[in-house]
């Protein structure tokens, strides 16, 4: 008796200890400041930290500033700590580097891949669905079960999507049996390849890499049709950056980015090089997003 | 004289209404099977088992610490909290806040802090410790009322209220409170895990990047340390350990992340706030937005959460009743039962997104999927508490055995009880069909998903409160038919 | 039919019973007295044991399942002569003979207008005729009842243990009073601290005899 009185009383004791503890200690501010970064998790989550890892390294040699990798479990958590300040830096995709911009005043689109000014998607299809390769829409997508990939992503999403209304004159809700969200690009060609879902929408790059390595069994599963050209990814900084690490800081990591060329650094997007990229690029992502309302 | 006629009790009636009301929802629910070669991949799901690999996750072992701290200081704090507000929870206004906290999943507190706190371990504490307070309180309350009074009554008049809650109640119902406790705390394992699936660096982290890059070999691990973890609760949660694990955890959970009172205010004062009252547009346009949102999301994110609701609760009854003879002494030795404990652990630590993805791969997309998770999961731990209840029941000499035993015996002794755990989790269960939403069974939470992955919180908020208060008027008609049945949980083993 | 030599029956180390040397013969209607505490319900249990599938069991606390009717209470005693799906069709709905079978005994102990009662519903001396009833309606060589009757009036306690002596060709009643156990049966064991310390037919001996058992 006496034992769990003196328990309860641990208990209450320790505890209004440890909820100050856990809000006094982070208060203790840090000297240097660090710049830090992410990337959404569009595919191959696992490698992140270690290939972002050695650009966190090149940009902090480089911009002789200390600089961190924080991986995020979805594209919105990543625009949420860029909106929060928790990171400055990111590699977003078209539509999320949208909404970054869209919710944080003054921030800019620094750099993006030699690739992403055309960047495409696929529609893939399981074979059972005898859906055959083809330059114009497949109408015989029609009835089939989909998978986008994440719900916020551009190339998994927005462009697949705004490319079906565009052809089929409808939604995909009304075109298909069931419309799924995968999450990412390699669980989308895994459901297809699988039969789980008939049809779905994919990265370009993604596939490509997938079927390079032999990741994807092609004769089960092929890519079918091929959107149109859109801008996609790009490297997004915040307004304040100059204000915190001085004058013309924004345009120095500019400059750290596209003067990487280091082949080992460049596989981490993968991109074969960076090039300069402006805010007004990305207009048409967010012309498409408005149509579709997934902003508002 | 007119003989008696026989009549089946209300418990009967009662069971056959939720299975035609299950049966109801069947023919709204999109239900088939659709897949054609899951062969390959759930070949290499349990292939995976045989190449166990921990490359890619080198800080296993702080994963593991993250979780088990989370989940010590959320429990914790929702105790201490729990046991203050079960003191006054006969008023009726914390009745109702509790009732409201605790509707909301733990997913979706997390994602609502996630807003604001970031990664700050304040994000994952609070996440666990709201939800949890809330329960706490229900439950606490409701052993004391319960427990025995004649010690305070014979108390000298004028015995200070603490002196007297300490000596005459607490002594009596302690044994009771930790049980309770110690169960809940298997419960904040999990969730404290699954936490990681939304960004948390606990172990639902690791797991879902390896699930999601079809990395097995990892998952299998992952999975293994945590059925571990929780099979192994009991030999190293001592209660007297707990001062030092919970000073740990403090230090554990710690990171660098400031909080900013800019992004806190900036919540409140901006992010919830409806987007046409935000842009100052006229209130016939908040009323269109409400209105939308509500016909075009809400409406059928109730329907679907309903029917899958439904249909799961049925489907767990029945997966309980299959599956509680396995952990129950009346009717297996302790080998036997000690595989269906081994089984049962692992269908009740396996999240049920895990499970309805694997189902989702051999059957492809429909409501299936999701109702067998839930079932499975829910099933288990109901099956696990009636298993032991049952344990308990003294048989006659003679009773019989077999199957004439089980129905006979063991159910109509069993079966009170049983309605009594399923119907506390029923509410669970709706909650829980909220995170199958992210599989695109598009219930409620696939809309409060898609808000969140929008950036659209205003939206999200809304649609959480519909959410809560649909769990609310679930809870009510739970605790109506629990009191028409007259059943109540057994203390000791709630 | 049943003999015990040197038996002995240990509970967590204590000793429960010592040196229980018995016979009992077919026929036989014994009652077993003692104190509470005396051992009587352990010999019941181990007598038991030798004899199961020949034998009744009326144990103290009844063994009746609380949510189900009197009705499957008693249709129980006969579990085993029945497939255990036709018992589960009876569970669900019974069947109109085996309700008529049951009916015939729960007149015998009067209680045939509770046949569908629930047995949590029922008064402590219902529940005894219901445990009483089943035992009846299971049959068989040997009945072996623990306090079947401490519940119900004088009149009716006589009546039963009258009835039940007939149905079965050999009985043993644990009973505390020892008008009824003189009245109802021919030989009379009594124990006291887990040892047999009388064994005597009944026409031997007196009320006072057995009343002697209960003081030390």
């Amino acid at each position: 008796m006496y034992t769990s009185i003196r328990a309860l009383f641990n208990r209450t004791v320790v505890s209004i200890a440890i909820a100050s503890a856990v809000i006094v200690t982070p208060l203790q501010a840090e000297e240097t400041k660090t710049l830090v970064f992410s990337a959404i998790p569009d595919q191959d989550e696992s490698a992140l930290k270690a290939r972002f890892g050695i650009v966190a390294d090149y940009l902090s040699k480089t911009l002789e500033v200390p600089v961190k990798y924080v991986p995020v479990k979805s594209y919105a958590a990543a625009v949420t700590s860029f909106r929060n300040d928790q990171v400055q830096l990111a590699w977003f995709g078209g539509l999320s580097g949208v909404k970054a911009r869209l919710l944080v005043p003054g921030a800019q689109a620094i750099a993006q891949g030699e690739e992403d000014p055309n960047f495409h998607s696929y529609i893939i299809a399981h074979h059972s669905t005898g859906l055959k390769v083809s330059e114009d829409f497949p109408k015989g997508i029609e009835g089939k079960t989909f998978t986008f990939g994440s719900k916020g992503s551009t190339s998994g999403r927005l462009m697949p999507e705004f490319n079906i209304r565009e052809n089929m004159g409808k939604g995909p809700e009304e075109i298909f049996k069931t419309v799924g969200f995968s999450g990412n690009h390699s669980r989308t060609v895994t459901l297809v390849e699988s039969g789980a879902y008939e049809v779905g929408a994919v990265n370009f790059k993604v596939w490509d890499k997938m079927v390079e390595e032999k990741k994807v069994d092609t004769s089960k599963v092929s890519a079918i049709w091929k959107t149109p050209a859109y801008p996609d990814y790009q490297w997004t900084i915040r307004g304040d950056v100059d204000a915190k690490w001085g004058e013309g800081f924004t345009e120095k990591v500019k400059q750290a980015l596209l003067a990487m060329d280091d082949p080992k650094l460049l596989a981490s997007f993968p991109r074969k090089s960076f090039i300069a990229a402006t805010n007004e690029d990305f207009a048409p992502i967010l012309n498409t997003a408005k149509e579709l309302g997934l902003v508002d | 004289m007119t003989k008696p006629s026989f009549q089946h009790s209300r418990r009967w009636t009662l069971s056959w209404c939720f299975v035609a009301i299950a049966a109801v929802c069947l023919l709204f629910a999109d239900i088939r099977i659709t897949t054609y070669d899951p062969w390959t991949e759930l070949g290499r799901l349990f292939s995976g088992l045989l190449n166990l690999s921990t490359v890619g996750l080198d800080d296993l072992g702080f994963t593991l610490l993250q979780t088990v701290a989370f989940a010590l200081l959320g429990v914790t704090l929702g105790s201490v909290c729990g046991l203050s507000l079960a003191l006054i929870f006969h008023w009726r206004w914390v009745r109702i806040m509790c009732a409201l906290l605790r509707s909301v999943h733990e997913i979706f507190w997390a994602l609502i802090f996630l807003q604001f706190f970031g990664l700050h371990p304040l994000t994952g504490l609070l996440a666990l410790a709201i939800p949890y307070t809330a329960t706490f309180a229900k439950i606490y309350a409701e052993i004391l009322e319960e427990g025995d009074l004649s010690a305070l009554n014979v108390l000298a008049h004028g015995t200070g209220n603490i002196s007297s809650f300490f000596y005459a109640r607490v002594p009596d119902l302690y044994q009771h409170f930790k049980t309770y406790t110690a169960y809940r705390m298997e419960c904040g394992l999990r969730s404290s895990a699954i936490l990681g699936f939304i960004g948390l660096p606990t172990l639902g982290f690791s797991l879902s990047t390896s699930f999601m890059e079809g990395l097995y070999g990892q998952v299998w691990v992952l999975l293994i340390l945590f059925y571990v973890l929780i099979a192994t609760m009991r030999y190293w949660l001592r209660p007297s350990l707990l001062p030092l694990y919970l000073i740990a955890s403090v230090f554990i959970v710690n990171n660098d992340t400031e909080l900013s009172m800019t992004n806190i205010s900036r919540f409140f004062t901006h992010d919830i706030v409806p987007a046409p009252i935000r842009n100052g547009e006229s209130l016939a346009s908040f009323w269109q937005w409400l209105s939308d949102l509500l016909m075009t999301q809400a409406l059928p994110g109730i329907m679907n959460t309903l029917v899958l609701s439904q249909i799961a609760l049925v489907a767990s009854a029945i997966c309980t009743l299959l599956l509680f003879p396995l952990v129950s002494k009346q009717f297996f030795g302790r080998f036997p039962r000690s595989v269906g404990h081994f089984f049962l652990v692992i269908m009740r630590s396996t999240p049920e997104y895990l499970l309805a993805y694997i189902l989702l791969l051999m059957w492809g997309p429909s409501m299936l999927p999701a109702i067998v998770a839930l079932a499975l999961h829910n099933g288990a731990i109901i099956g696990h508490l009636v298993g032991r209840y049952s344990d308990e029941l003294v048989m006659r000499q003679d009773a019989s055995f077999g199957l004439n035993r089980y129905n006979y015996e063991v159910l109509p002794r069993v079966y009170g009880q049983f309605l009594a755990f399923l119907f506390y989790r029923w509410e669970v269960i709706v909650r829980e069909t909220a995170i199958l939403g992210i599989l695109g069974v598009a219930t409620l939470g696939f809309y409060i998903d898609s808000a969140i992955q929008e950036i659209r919180i205003d939206r999200a908020v809304v649609l959480i409160i519909i959410t809560a208060l649909l769990n609310l008027a679930i809870d009510m008609v739970s605790r109506r038919v629990r009191f028409w049945l007259r059943v109540k949980t057994d203390l000791s083993i709630r | 039919m049943l003999s015990l030599v040197n038996a002995e029956v240990r509970y967590q180390g204590n000793v429960a019973l010592h040196d229980i040397n018995l016979t009992i013969q077919k026929g036989e209607k014994i009652a077993l007295i003692g104190r509470s505490g005396s051992g009587k319900s352990t010999l019941l249990k181990l007598i038991y044991e030798t004899l199961p599938k020949i034998t009744a069991l009326v144990p103290q606390d009844e063994g009746l399942v609380e949510s189900l009717s009197v009705y499957h209470n008693v249709y129980m005693g006969r579990l085993r002569a029945h497939s255990w799906f036709y018992n589960l069709l009876n569970l669900i709905r019974p069947f109109k003979s085996r309700v008529e079978e049951v009916n015939a005994i729960l007149e015998k102990v009067e209680l045939q207008d509770k046949c569908f009662d629930v047995v949590k519903q029922l008064s402590g001396g219902q529940r005894q005729r219901t445990a009483v009833a089943r035992s009846l309606y299971q049959g068989g060589e040997l009945l072996l009842a623990d306090e079947p009757v401490s519940a119900v009036d004088e009149l009716q306690a006589g009546r039963l243990l009258q009835m039940l002596s007939t149905d079965f060709s050999t009985t043993l009643f644990a009973l505390h009073d020892t008008q009824l156990a003189l009245s109802h049966c021919t030989r009379v064991i009594g124990l006291h601290r887990g040892r047999i310390v009388l064994d005597e037919p009944s026409e031997h001996l007196s009320a006072a005899d057995l009343t002697r058992l209960y003081c030390d």
